[in-house]
């Protein structure tokens, strides 16, 4: 059981830290699905900030320093020029996958995976055995609960929290009263930038010690899709998100158990099964025949 | 006229907003930019034979731009173009697998048949579940692309496991030499063929026909269609599934020509490229016919960058990332020039 | 002349120009302090423009405004509440999800983590200081829209506003409730807030304001002007402009509809629907439409009109209840049956029900064609343009050509393109649904006239209007509508203490 609880704690914080950085841009009212390439840019500069500065800080500085220049674009290109959110979001994941290889290139000559020499610190070298097995998981595991409490309050207590809200709700609502939606949707992508930042920090340096060509592997649109399914709230997306984290431990769980009778990769895909029946649902729930996004750009005002 | 002008002039300009961005990276990482994209250019389009390699990437690509264009132009914003192809090819596969021994006219038409229905099956759900209950098609139509891809490594490394394969990537059996309607080194002008035929057919569809008018008119204004009687289910059903069909049929023209096999992951950026062609060309067949050309270029160039002139590869797909950053941008700056040019032309 | 240190809003050569449209042109207007003012005008006068410019939502091409002697810098909200301006929407600018106390936390609370019951509480002594009833907990969503209002009033009263700026307060409200307001307002006066009313009825303006500044085509036509000895003709003539007022008066006087009883277009037989999400269900409604007669629908929005049409045309499930489209029984049928036997509708939203702005003028005015073929049947789309651009110059509609987009063209050219579409010689049952909408004088005189002549050539007209004044002037009967019941019946001459009665539901 335990070994459970780590194995889903793993891949959940990752998860997780995304998800936060998704549901404070939902808020704001981007549909981000640049996360994933913000996650990888995180990977990327934490471990080739491991591997050229030998410090742990500098290179999370380093990661969060990308993701918030790639935030920027995406906030100029959605924000100032007007573009489809979603078309940008995935050029954004577009260029952090590339750029993250190119990067690599660059730097080492060759596109191959990049070991770091050790990772983040782990729970026991900070805080000695005090959490028993817990110990092996990587300080943004524990922090983790507390980021997602911060969110909270942020967003769901915070004068700033509804004026993001606002934002993306009514922006002539939030203008009226003197709020600037546009500056809102800069404060949002910054901070989820930051927060894109540690989940991949926490994917290529909390247990591991790599990083590998598009390592993130779609845990950025699993993100986004826990977003939808979680209300895009904090705490309902962090449920979604370790619902992910849950079943896709349980699917390697299962065919441990019952060897190659399960097909493993098809059981990789619950999640996104998971997610389409989520937005099934909430739509359902919403009761309207009409879909939130789609392409605003050639409709009518 | 004036519009179209304004259409292209637009996209060209925010091209090359996107391409510097992407010297800008380029620059960053430590390469030359006007080597590269010297090196881009030559790969692309100057080289001896570019334009074939062109052409060999723009076929299948064109046709899924084409079906994406359909489900944009109707409103649908169906993004799992890539999926479709997966699926698509993987039922031509099967049939190919299936009818293995027959002769090769009954089992090429066959397999696009096949090829057809898969890439509309996987663009079905999604369309029942948008139309029926309002499910974003963003996010099922994504989510598809990602099952798809899952299904595509269960049956290359299952069902249709090439046993003599190498551990390394899984892949399907080759497909008889007898059923393939292109190869890798060569132009195949079946495909071209295929692919011309179907632009044309989309194109009296867009453009001569009462579903192209009220899908487009859907598409922009759903409300207004419904008050005029319209139930937006037939045609945006229809929309998807030939979306899907057509994606399909790529995956089909892949599988059964120049590829000759399925293999887990391949060509995993088919589908967002067919999208960007689309955007590119405005949501027009015509011009979508050129923007996938200038596409195919790009994608025969990444293969051409590494071997010859050892540059990455990895630099197409930023060229193409920041396209697609760029392509749907409006500035007020450009709006100010276009209504100035626009009150010029007007009589 | 007034002195300058009673004033406490001043602006002087206020312009506002979107490209070469002029909204506002050089407006200079003073407005004295613990006054009720008003602001009238027709639509597109430049009202709504000229509220956003006074509250720093717009920023004036050119002009300046003065608060307090002050210099205010134009197109900054910050700067404008700074100095006491506040501006209470037209359609209300709260965040629908939110609860009232997070409504008004968001544009004014500090900065602080609040929790949710401490902010509850809060925000709960100033709603009941200003006597708005309502719990703060409650989300905008679920309130009326008086409420509303009342929440948004209370929003802008929080920073001690000395200027108060209410943007067409009485178009969502009912009669009842309007006076309501009034009373709130005159309290306001009371407490030393100095009010701005945007309105464009002139009976609430000589009940309420103490002045009256007139706007028209985003001119300044009168300053403030005390609104004791002044008459009703003399300010609508100012709002108008002098020539329209008789224009109108004589197309007022239309044929009544024939003394033939000729047979039912319409027949709706004790009509129920269930629950929409766009208006209140109907509830036992049943109706006849006689050829060549107008059926005029009272109420205020959202009593029901909405959906009847919507039930009209096959866009709202049935309870129970029959509908006869010219003595066929066509409850099982489609909306576009329905049309291919006479039914013909000018939605209530023109831009968004009517036309598709972004698409051309012949795809347009195609699509009911369109729409009775096959799906996947060959057009000619040359032939289609040529017959747009002849239909289109049969109404007047002023273009250049048929590809040009609808959303070209101005509110009453974009009408007579659905006028032309709808109004063809088949048309059996035409229901106008606020077809006079923000239109000028000329447009809706030309509405109107389509509509008689349509009358006179034999088709059943159901027409829905929030104005009353057009109402009695166009319908051969008059129905009116409250919380989805048909509760009155009306022939002339009409009595408008009867109908408006009727429209609140007070027995007289």
């Amino acid at each position: 059981m335990e070994e459970m609880i780590i194995a889903i704690l793993r891949s959940a914080t990752p998860l997780i830290y995304v998800t936060l950085a998704g549901v404070i841009a939902q808020r704001a009212g981007i549909w981000h699905l640049g996360l994933e390439g913000l996650m990888i840019v995180g990977a990327c500069g934490t471990i080739l900030g491991i591997v050229l500065t030998g410090s742990v800080l500098y290179a999370l500085l380093l990661a969060c320093l990308f993701c918030i220049l790639g935030s920027i674009i995406f906030w100029f290109v959605v924000e100032k020029l007007k573009a489809n959110q979603i078309i940008a979001g995935l050029g954004l994941t577009g260029l952090g996958l590339g750029g993250t290889t190119l990067a690599v290139e660059a730097i080492f000559g060759t596109p191959a995976a990049v070991n770091a020499k050790f990772g983040l610190p782990k729970i026991g070298e900070v805080f000695g055995n005090i959490f028993g097995a817990f110990s092996g998981l990587s300080i943004l595991v524990l922090l983790m609960p507390f980021v997602v409490f911060g969110m909270w309050v942020l967003i769901c207590r915070t004068r700033l929290g509804l004026q993001i809200t606002a934002s993306g709700e009514h922006p002539f609502a939030a203008r009226s009263v003197g709020v600037n939606p546009s500056r809102m949707r800069f404060i949002a992508l910054m901070i989820g930038g930051v927060l894109c930042a540690l989940g991949g920090a926490e994917l290529a340096a909390g247990s591991l010690q790599i990083f590998a060509q598009n390592m993130t592997a779609g845990r950025g649109f699993m993100s986004f899709a826990a977003v939808v399914f979680g209300a895009s709230h904090p705490i309902g997306a962090m449920l979604a998100a370790s619902f992910f984290a849950i079943v896709g431990a349980l699917g390697i769980r299962a065919q441990l158990l019952f060897g190659e009778d399960v097909p493993h990769d098809l059981l990789l895909g619950l999640p996104y099964i998971a997610t389409i029946f989520g937005i099934w649902f909430s739509a359902k729930m919403r009761g309207g025949a009409k879909a939130v996004t789609g392409f605003g750009e050639l409709r009518d005002q | 006229m004036n519009t179209q002008f304004i259409t292209i002039f637009r996209a060209l300009s925010f091209i090359l907003l996107a391409l510097a961005l992407c010297s800008l990276i380029f620059i960053a990482a430590g390469f030359s930019a006007f080597e590269l994209f010297e090196s881009i250019i030559n790969g692309a389009f100057l080289r001896n034979g570019a334009m074939k390699h062109a052409l060999r990437w723009a076929a299948p690509l064109f046709i899924t731009s084409i079906g994406v264009i359909i489900s944009f132009r109707a409103g649908y914003f169906n993004i799992g173009a890539q999926g479709q192809f997966y699926i698509g090819a993987i039922f031509a596969a099967f049939t190919a697998e299936w009818l293995n021994g027959s002769p090769a006219f009954i089992v090429v038409p066959a397999c696009f048949m096949a090829g057809a229905l898969g890439g509309a099956l996987w663009a079905l759900w999604p369309g029942l579940l948008r139309l029926k209950s309002g499910a974003d098609e963003v996010i099922t139509t994504l989510m598809g692309n990602f099952l798809a891809s899952l299904i595509l490594i269960y049956v290359t490394g299952g069902p249709l496991k090439d046993p003599s394969g190498s551990g390394q990537q899984a892949s399907s059996r080759p497909l008889d030499a007898a059923y393939r309607i292109g190869n890798s080194y060569e132009l195949s002008p079946t495909i071209i063929m295929i692919a011309i035929s179907l632009g044309l057919i989309m194109w009296v569809l867009a453009n001569r026909t009462a579903f192209g008018v009220v899908s487009g008119l859907a598409g922009r204004n759903a409300t207004m269609v419904e008050w005029q009687g319209a139930k937006l289910m037939s045609v945006g059903l229809a929309s998807f599934l030939i979306s899907g069909g057509l994606a399909g049929i790529a995956g089909t023209v892949e599988l059964m020509g120049p590829n000759g096999r399925l293999a887990a992951g391949f060509l995993p950026a088919h589908g967002f490229t067919a999208i960007l062609i689309a955007l590119v060309a405005n949501l027009s067949i015509a011009g979508a016919a050129v923007a996938a050309l200038f596409f195919g270029g790009l994608a025969s160039a990444a293969l051409y960058l590494p071997v010859m002139s050892g540059l990455p590869a990895s630099a197409i797909e930023i060229i193409n990332a920041a396209i697609a950053l760029f392509i749907t941008a409006k500035s007020k700056f450009l709006d100010m020039f276009f209504s100035l040019g626009s009150i010029k032309w007007k009589k | 002349m007034i002195k300058s240190d009673e004033n406490i809003f001043e602006c002087k050569n206020i312009t506002v120009s979107f490209g070469a449209v002029h909204a506002l042109q050089d407006v200079s207007v003073a407005f004295e302090r613990g006054k009720i003012h008003a602001v009238v005008g027709q639509n597109g006068a430049g009202k709504t423009t000229f509220a956003r410019v006074v509250a720093g939502l717009i920023r004036p091409s050119a002009g300046e405004m003065t608060v307090n002697n002050k210099t205010m810098p134009g197109g900054d909200v910050k700067q404008a509440r700074k100095a006491g301006v506040e501006l209470v929407h037209q359609s209300f600018a709260l965040p629908p999800s939110f609860t009232v106390a997070e409504a008004m936390q968001f544009g004014a609370g500090s900065g602080k983590i609040y929790s949710r019951k401490s902010l509850k509480r809060f925000w709960q002594k100033h709603l009941d200081k200003l006597e708005v009833k309502v719990k703060s907990s409650e989300r905008i969503k679920n309130l009326p829209v008086e409420t509303q209002q009342a929440v948004e009033i209370a929003r802008a009263l929080i920073s001690d506003a000395k200027f108060l700026i209410l943007d067409e307060p009485t178009a969502v409200l009912s009669p009842e409730t309007t006076q309501k307001l009034f009373v709130r307002v005159r309290q306001l006066k009371q407490s030393g807030v100095t009010v701005i009313l945007v309105l464009h009825k002139l009976k609430e303006v000589l009940d309420i304001a103490d002045t009256v500044t007139v706007l028209r085509g985003g001119k300044l036509v009168q300053s403030p002007l005390n609104c004791e000895g002044i008459d009703r003709e003399k300010l609508s003539a100012m709002i108008i402009g002098e020539n329209a007022n008789q224009n109108l008066a004589s197309s007022n006087k239309g044929s009544l509809r024939p003394e033939t009883q000729q047979d039912a277009v319409l027949d709706v037989q004790s009509l129920s629907t269930i629950k929409d999400v766009e208006g209140a269900a109907l509830d036992d409604v049943s109706l006849t439409i006689a050829a060549g007669e107008i059926v005029g629908v009272a109420g205020i929005e959202g009593n029901g009109q909405r959906t009847l049409v919507r039930a009209i045309a096959d866009m709202v499930n049935l309870k129970s209840g029959e509908i006869h489209l010219n003595g066929q029984n066509m409850t099982q049928m489609s909306h576009l049956e329905r049309r291919s036997k006479g039914l013909r509708i000018i939605p209530f939203e023109r831009n968004v029900e009517g036309l598709s702005s972004s698409s051309s003028l012949w795809e347009n005015w195609s699509i009911r064609k369109y729409l009775q073929k096959p799906t996947f049947s060959f057009i000619k789309p040359k032939q289609d343009r040529a017959a747009c651009d002849s239909g289109l110059k049969k109404w007047d509609v002023r273009y250049t050509n048929v590809d040009q987009l609808a959303g070209s063209l101005s509110g009453g050219n974009a009408q007579k393109v659905i006028l032309s579409r709808e109004m063809d010689a088949d048309a059996k049952l035409i229901i106008a649904a606020q077809p006079t909408r923000g239109l000028d004088i000329g447009a809706t005189d030309f509405v109107w006239h389509s509509l008689r002549q349509a009358r006179d050539n034999g088709s059943g007209i159901l027409f829905i209007s929030s104005d009353l004044d057009e109402i009695f002037d166009i319908s051969d009967r008059i129905i009116v509508f409250l919380s989805g019941q048909l509760v009155g019946e009306f022939t002339p001459p009409f009595d408008i203490k009867e109908i408006g009665a009727a429209m609140i539901g007070a027995d007289l």
